[in-house]
C-alpha cells in the first residue's frame, strides 16, 4: 500500500464533491429508473464469498430479490443503499443471523470458500466462528473487558491454558488498537468505556476468534467523529488479514474504507463496481441520484 | 421534501401563536396540578389504610410479645416425686407435679380455704405448670427434695388481666376474673411475684389450646417446610419453562395455546389448586394428608405461573443485541442463553419467584383441602410430619373463643407480615443490586 | 428437554415418597370435621397427647359435611379414624361409609351446644320468642287478616310485636355453610313457623312448600350473613349496638364484659338453661369413631376415654370450661360406658 487510509479517503472525497459538482455532465449508462439489472461486474478473481441468485423473504415480503456478488479475499466491500434497501439484511445471510427470525426465508447460493452456508452439514456455530460480526450497536457483553475478548476463544476451546488465553486476548485487544486505553483495566465491566471503544472490543471480541470474514453492520452510526475515524482507520488495518464486509449509510465512509461498493435499492442490487468508480463515474441513474444526495 | 417552503401558519388573523398558546396555558397548568393532586390523594388514601392496619394489628398484638409469670415457692417433695426413692425415670415422668404446683399456691395464700375458693386459686396457674416442673425435674434431678422460687406460666385470664385487658371495674359476673382472683393478682403483684417476661412461648411452642401455651414454632416449621419444597420445585421448573417458552419453542399454536393456559392459570383461584392437589397428590399418589410435602406441592402448582410469567419477562427485558452478539460469536442457542440471557434475567427471575414464594408463604384455602388446617401440637421435623402454616395458624386462632387468642392472633400476623416484608425488601434489593441498564 | 427431565425428577420423587410413606404407618390418630367441636376436640386431644405416650392426634377444621366425606373414605391409614360433629350423621353418609368399606361406627355424644342470639350490653335486653324471631327473618310471612303469604317487609321489632322496642331488625348470622346457621334454622326457624295455622294447614297440602316458607331467610338486609368467625361478630355487634348476632355459646361466656344473651321463650342462655333442656336453641355435638381404625392406630380407645372421662366431659371437667354443656349425669355415663365397649351404631 503506497498511500494511507486517510489519504486514500482525501482524494476519495475530493472525487465524491467532484461529482456532486458536476452531476450536470453525468453520462451514466442506464438512465432508465425502472432498470433492475445489475450493473457492473459482480464477479472477482479471488471470491473469499460467492452469492449467486439469492432471495430473502420475510413472510410475504420480498425482501432480497436475486442478488448475486462475489466478495473477493482481504477486500473491504461496502454495502450502501437507503433505508430498508435490504443491505443489512444481505449481510445477515452471509452468516447465517437471519435464521434468528422465524419468518424469514433465504433461497439460492451462498459460498464460503467452498462450503455452502446454508448447506444443512454446516453448523451454523462453525459458519459465525468463520465468519464474525460487528454490530451497529456497540453491544459488549454487560462483563469484564477481559471476559468480552475471551469470551469467543473459551467456547470454541482455541485455547489450552490460561497464559495461551491472556495472550490471545492482549494480541486480540492490540489488533483492535484497544490496548493501550483498556491495559489497566481489564477486569472492568466492558460497558463502562466510551462509544468508540465499546465498538472496538466488540472488534477486538469478534478477531480473537481469528475468523475469515468479518461481517460490520454500520459500525460507525452510533459514534462521533474522532471515534469514526479510530474505527476507519482500524477496518484499514485489519484488511491485511481479514475480508471484511461494511454496510454504511456514509457515503463518505464507503469511500474512505472499501475497494468495492455495492448500491442497494429495494431489494435489488443495482450497481457494483471499484469504489473510485462507484463513486466518480456512476454507471445506473439510481447510483447517480444517491451518491449526489438526491434522495436518500 | 426539499420542496417545504416556510409558509404562514393557518392561524387567525391579528393573533400569532404567542397568544394562542398562552390561552391555553392557565387550562393545561390546571389540568395537570389537578391530576398531581388525584395522585397525592390516592396514595394518601392507601398509606391511611396501611397505617390502620398496621396499628391496629401492632396495637392488638404487641402485647402478646410479653407473657406473666408468677413466682412461685415450690417444695420437689421426694414423696410425691419418687416415693420409692430409686430415681426412677417412669416414676420421675408419671409423678404428680400438679400437687407440687398447688402446694406452693396455698404456701403463697395459707389463708384460702373451701374448695371453690381454691379451684380459684389454682385457676392463677397455667396447666403447663406441671409439665415445667416436670421438665425441670428431669433435666435435672438433683432438685429432688430442694425448696425453690419458680417462675411458672399463669393463665390466660390473669395474663389478659394484668395487661389491662379486663375492666376490673364490671360487676363480678360479667368478667372472667373473679373478685378474690383479682385481690390475689394484686398482692403478688405488689410483692413482684408476677412479672411480665418475654414471650419465649409463643416463638417455642407449638399449637395449642390454652392461649398462654399456645405458640407459632409448630406454624413456622410448617411454613418453612412448605416452602423449601415449592421452591426446589417451581423455581427450576419455572425457569426451565420460561427459557424454553421464551428462548427455544417454535412460534405456533401449540405455544400460544401454552401460554393462554399459563396465563390463565396465575389467575385460578387457589382453592382449586388445593382440590387438584387433593385428587392427585393425595387420593391418586398416596401422599399422606397434612404433610409439608404436599402443601408444597400445591403450592408450587400456584405459584409456577407467577414464576414463568415473571422469568419471561425477564427474558425479553434483556436486549436482542446481548443475544446478537453472542449468537455472532458463534455461540450455541444454549451457551447464549446460559452465559449471557439467563443470567442477566435471573435478578428479575428471582424477583418474581420471591414474589410468588411471599404469596404462597401468605395463602391458606388450599391448604384447607390438603388437611393443613389443623390443630397440630408437635412441631414438625420434616417434609411428611403433619403440619400447619402461619396463615392457617392465624385464621384458627381468630376463630377461638378465648379472649387472650386475640392478641396472640395479631402477633402471628405481625410475625407473618414480618416475613412477607423481609421476602419482598430482599426482592427490591436483588433488583436493585444486579439491575442492568442498556 | 430440561423440563421434562425434570418433570421425570419430580414425579419420581412424588413416587418414591409416597410408597415410604405408605410403607411407614401412622403412629397419630387423625380427626376430621366439625369446626364447632374443634375448639372442644383440640383440647382432649392436647391432655391426651400430654397425659399419655401417645402422640398428640391432628384434628383438622373441615366442617361437618368435610369431615364426613374424608371419613367415609375408606379403611387405611390415609384416611382419618375420627370425624366430629354439629349434628347427627345423616343416613346417606351412613350409606357412603358402607359403601366404602366401614361397617361398624362408634356414635359419641359429648355434650350440648347452646346457640345464642345476643346484642351489645348498651342495648337494653329484649325478650325473644322463636314466633318473633321466625317473623323477623323469614322471607315470606302469612297475611295476620287472610292467612295469605306475603313478602316480609317488618322494618323494626315494634312492628313484630307491640311490646318490642322501635330497633331496626339487623341480625348478624353465619352464612348457609355453617353449622349454627343450621342448628339455627332448625331450632328457631323451624319451630316458630308452627304457631301459625296457616303454616300448619300449607304443611297438610303442600309439605315441600311449608318447609320451604319455615326455613328460607329473608334476603332484603334485615339479615346479615357476617361470615364464620363467631369473634367478627362479637365484634361487630359492639359496634352496633342495636343489631343481633348468632354464634356458639362459649363466645357469649367468653364476652360476658361486653354483649348479652337474649332470653328466648323466657329463659335465658345459660350454662344450666342448656345443660337442663329449658334453653330451645341448644344441639347435640358428636364424633364418631371408626372401629376398624381401632388397634391399628395407636391410642384410639384411649383418646375415647379420655374424651368421654368425668374429668372432660364432666360438669366441671376442662370442656365446660371451654364452653361445652356437658350431657345430663345419667346420659353422661350411658354415652361414656358405650363409647369405651365401642358399641357401633346399629344401622
Amino acid at each position: 500500500m503506497s498511500t494511507t487510509a486517510v489519504e486514500t479517503a482525501v482524494s476519495l472525497d475530493n472525487a465524491l464533491s467532484t461529482a456532486i459538482g458536476a452531476r450536470k455532465q453525468s453520462s451514466v449508462e442506464v438512465t432508465d429508473y425502472d432498470s433492475r439489472q445489475t450493473v457492473g461486474k459482480i464477479t472477482v478473481d479471488h471470491p473469499k464469498m460467492i452469492c449467486r441468485e439469492v432471495n430473502v423473504y420475510y413472510g410475504e415480503k420480498h425482501a432480497i430479490k436475486n442478488v448475486g456478488l462475489d466478495i473477493g479475499t482481504n477486500e473491504v466491500i461496502a454495502f450502501i443503499g437507503p433505508s430498508g434497501c435490504g443491505k443489512s439484511t444481505f449481510l445477515r445471510c452471509l452468516n447465517r443471523m437471519n435464521d434468528t427470525i422465524p419468518i424469514c426465508r433465504v433461497t439460492g447460493q451462498i459460498k464460503l470458500d467452498d462450503d455452502d452456508v446454508y448447506d444443512k452439514s454446516i453448523d451454523v456455530v462453525q459458519l459465525r466462528a468463520r465468519v464474525g460480526m460487528v454490530f451497529q450497536k456497540p453491544n459488549p457483553f454487560p462483563k469484564s473487558i477481559y471476559e468480552n475478548v475471551a469470551y469467543g476463544p473459551r467456547i470454541h476451546g482455541m485455547v489450552n491454558n490460561k497464559t495461551e488465553l491472556d495472550e490471545l486476548v492482549r494480541d486480540s485487544l492490540e489488533r483492535a488498537g484497544l490496548i493501550k486505553e483498556v491495559e489497566k483495566r481489564l477486569d472492568e465491566p466492558g460497558t463502562s468505556l466510551s462509544g468508540g471503544q465499546q465498538q472496538r472490543l466488540c472488534i477486538a471480541r469478534a478477531i480473537a476468534v481469528n475468523p475469515e470474514v468479518i461481517l460490520m453492520d454500520e459500525p460507525c452510526s452510533a459514534l462521533d467523529p474522532i471515534a469514526t475515524a479510530k474505527i476507519e482507520e482500524l477496518i484499514d488495518e485489519l484488511r491485511e488479514n481479514y475480508t471484511i464486509v461494511i454496510v454504511t449509510h456514509s457515503m463518505q465512509q464507503a469511500a474512505r474504507v472499501s475497494q468495492r461498493t455495492a448500491y442497494f435499492h429495494l431489494g435489488d442490487l443495482i450497481e457494483i463496481g471499484d469504489t473510485d468508480q462507484i463513486f466518480t463515474n456512476p454507471r445506473h441513474k439510481l447510483t447517480e441520484d444517491y451518491i449526489t444526495g438526491r434522495f436518500g | 421534501m426539499n420542496k417545504l417552503k416556510p409558509s404562514a401558519a393557518p392561524v387567525a388573523p391579528g393573533r400569532d401563536i404567542k397568544t394562542i398558546v398562552n390561552a391555553s396555558l392557565k387550562r393545561r397548568h390546571a389540568a395537570e396540578r389537578r391530576f398531581r393532586w388525584y395522585g397525592l390523594i390516592a396514595i394518601g388514601l392507601g398509606l391511611i389504610f396501611v397505617a390502620l392496619m398496621f396499628t391496629n394489628i401492632i396495637g392488638k398484638g404487641y402485647p402478646a410479645f410479653w407473657q406473666a409469670y408468677v413466682q412461685v415457692p415450690i417444695t420437689f417433695d421426694p414423696a410425691v416425686i419418687d416415693p420409692q426413692g430409686n430415681r426412677d425415670p417412669k416414676a420421675i415422668e408419671t409423678a404428680d407435679y400438679a400437687a407440687l404446683v398447688r402446694a406452693g399456691m396455698r404456701q403463697l395464700f395459707p389463708a384460702v380455704q373451701g374448695r371453690l375458693e381454691l379451684r380459684a386459686l389454682y385457676g392463677l396457674i397455667s396447666s403447663d405448670a406441671a409439665y415445667e416442673l416436670q421438665r425441670q425435674v428431669q433435666q435435672n434431678p438433683a432438685l429432688i427434695g430442694a425448696s425453690q422460687e419458680v417462675w411458672l406460666l399463669t393463665s390466660a385470664t390473669v395474663d389478659t388481666f394484668v395487661k389491662g385487658n379486663i375492666d376490673r371495674t364490671l360487676d363480678e359476673t360479667e368478667r372472667l376474673v373473679k373478685d378474690n382472683q383479682i385481690e390475689w393478682i394484686d398482692k403478688l403483684l405488689a410483692a413482684g411475684k408476677i412479672q411480665k417476661q418475654f414471650n419465649t412461648v409463643l416463638f417455642g411452642n407449638g399449637d395449642s389450646r390454652e392461649p398462654e401455651q399456645a405458640g407459632i414454632r409448630g406454624a413456622l416449621m410448617g411454613s418453612f417446610f412448605t416452602l423449601v419444597v415449592t421452591f426446589l420445585l417451581s423455581f427450576p421448573i419455572g425457569v426451565a419453562t420460561a427459557v424454553y417458552l421464551e428462548e427455544f419453542a417454535p412460534k405456533n399454536r401449540w405455544t400460544d395455546l401454552i401460554e393462554v393456559n399459563i396465563n390463565n392459570l396465575a389467575a385460578v383461584p387457589s382453592i382449586v389448586f388445593g382440590l387438584l392437589g387433593l385428587a392427585v397428590f393425595i387420593n391418586f399418589f398416596g401422599l399422606p394428608r397434612s404433610a409439608p410435602l404436599v402443601g408444597g406441592l400445591v403450592l408450587s402448582l400456584m405459584t409456577l405461573p407467577v414464576i414463568i410469567i415473571a422469568g419471561r419477562a425477564a427474558l425479553t427485558s434483556v436486549p436482542p443485541s446481548i443475544r446478537e452478539a453472542a449468537l455472532g460469536m458463534g455461540a450455541s442457542k444454549l451457551q447464549t442463553v446460559g452465559h449471557h440471557v439467563l443470567p442477566l434475567a435471573m435478578p428479575g427471575m428471582l424477583t418474581g419467584s420471591i414474589i410468588g414464594m411471599a404469596r404462597a408463604l401468605g395463602e391458606s384455602a388450599p391448604l384447607l383441602m390438603i388437611g393443613m388446617v389443623a390443630f397440630i401440637v408437635d412441631v414438625p421435623k420434616s417434609f411428611m410430619d403433619p403440619a400447619t402454616v402461619l396463615p392457617v395458624q392465624i385464621y384458627l386462632w381468630s376463630d377461638l373463643p378465648e379472649r387472650a387468642f386475640v392478641e396472640r392472633t395479631s402477633a402471628a400476623i405481625m410475625v407473618l407480615l414480618a416475613f412477607m416484608i423481609l421476602m419482598n425488601g430482599l426482592a427490591i434489593v436483588l433488583r436493585k443490586r444486579f439491575e442492568r441498564r442498556w | 428437554m430440561i423440563k421434562n427431565k425434570l418433570a421425570l425428577a419430580a414425579t419420581a420423587t412424588i413416587a418414591l415418597a409416597s410408597t415410604a410413606y405408605a410403607q411407614s404407618a401412622r403412629d397419630y390418630i387423625s380427626i376430621v370435621g366439625s369446626s364447632t367441636v374443634y375448639p372442644f376436640s383440640t383440647a382432649v386431644a392436647e391432655q391426651f397427647g400430654k397425659g399419655s405416650s401417645f402422640k398428640t392426634p391432628k384434628v383438622e377444621s373441615t366442617g361437618t359435611g368435610g369431615g364426613f366425606k374424608l371419613f367415609c373414605g375408606g379403611v387405611g391409614v390415609q384416611h382419618p379414624d375420627i370425624s366430629n360433629a354439629s349434628r347427627k350423621i345423616k343416613s346417606s353418609e351412613i350409606e357412603t361409609c358402607a359403601k366404602n368399606g366401614i361397617k361398624e361406627i362408634v356414635e359419641v355424644n359429648v355434650g350440648f351446644d347452646g346457640i345464642v342470639v345476643a346484642s351489645s350490653k348498651k342495648n337494653k335486653p329484649m325478650p325473644l320468642t322463636t314466633k318473633n324471631l321466625w317473623l323477623a327473618l323469614a322471607k315470606e310471612i302469612p297475611d295476620p287478616a287472610t292467612g295469605k303469604l306475603v313478602a316480609n317487609n317488618a322494618k323494626t321489632w315494634k312492628d313484630i310485636d307491640a311490646t318490642l322496642p322501635a330497633n331496626k331488625i339487623e341480625v348478624l348470622g353465619p352464612p348457609p355453610t355453617s353449622g349454627t346457621r343450621d342448628a339455627f334454622v332448625e331450632l328457631v326457624m323451624d319451630h316458630g313457623c308452627k304457631e301459625f295455622d296457616a303454616i300448619k294447614e300449607l304443611e297438610k297440602s303442600d309439605e315441600k312448600k311449608a318447609k320451604a316458607v319455615c326455613q328460607t331467610i329473608r334476603e332484603d338486609g334485615a339479615f346479615i350473613e357476617a361470615g364464620e368467625n363467631d369473634n367478627l361478630i362479637v365484634n361487630k355487634l359492639v359496634a352496633n349496638p342495636n343489631a343481633l348476632g348468632l354464634f356458639g355459646y362459649s363466645f357469649l361466656e367468653e364476652n360476658l364484659d361486653k354483649i348479652q344473651g337474649e332470653t328466648i321463650d323466657g329463659v335465658a342462655p345459660a350454662f344450666e338453661s342448656i345443660a337442663d333442656g329449658k334453653y330451645p336453641v341448644a344441639r347435640p355435638l358428636f364424633f364418631y369413631v371408626k372401629k376398624a381404625h381401632v388397634g391399628v392406630i395407636p391410642g384410639i380407645k384411649e383418646y375415647v376415654a379420655e374424651f368421654t372421662s368425668e374429668k372432660a366431659m364432666g360438669d366441671e371437667g376442662y370442656l365446660s370450661a371451654k364452653g361445652l354443656i356437658p350431657l345430663p349425669a345419667a346420659k353422661r355415663k350411658q354415652v361414656a360406658a358405650d363409647a369405651n365397649s365401642l358399641k357401633a351404631m346399629t344401622p
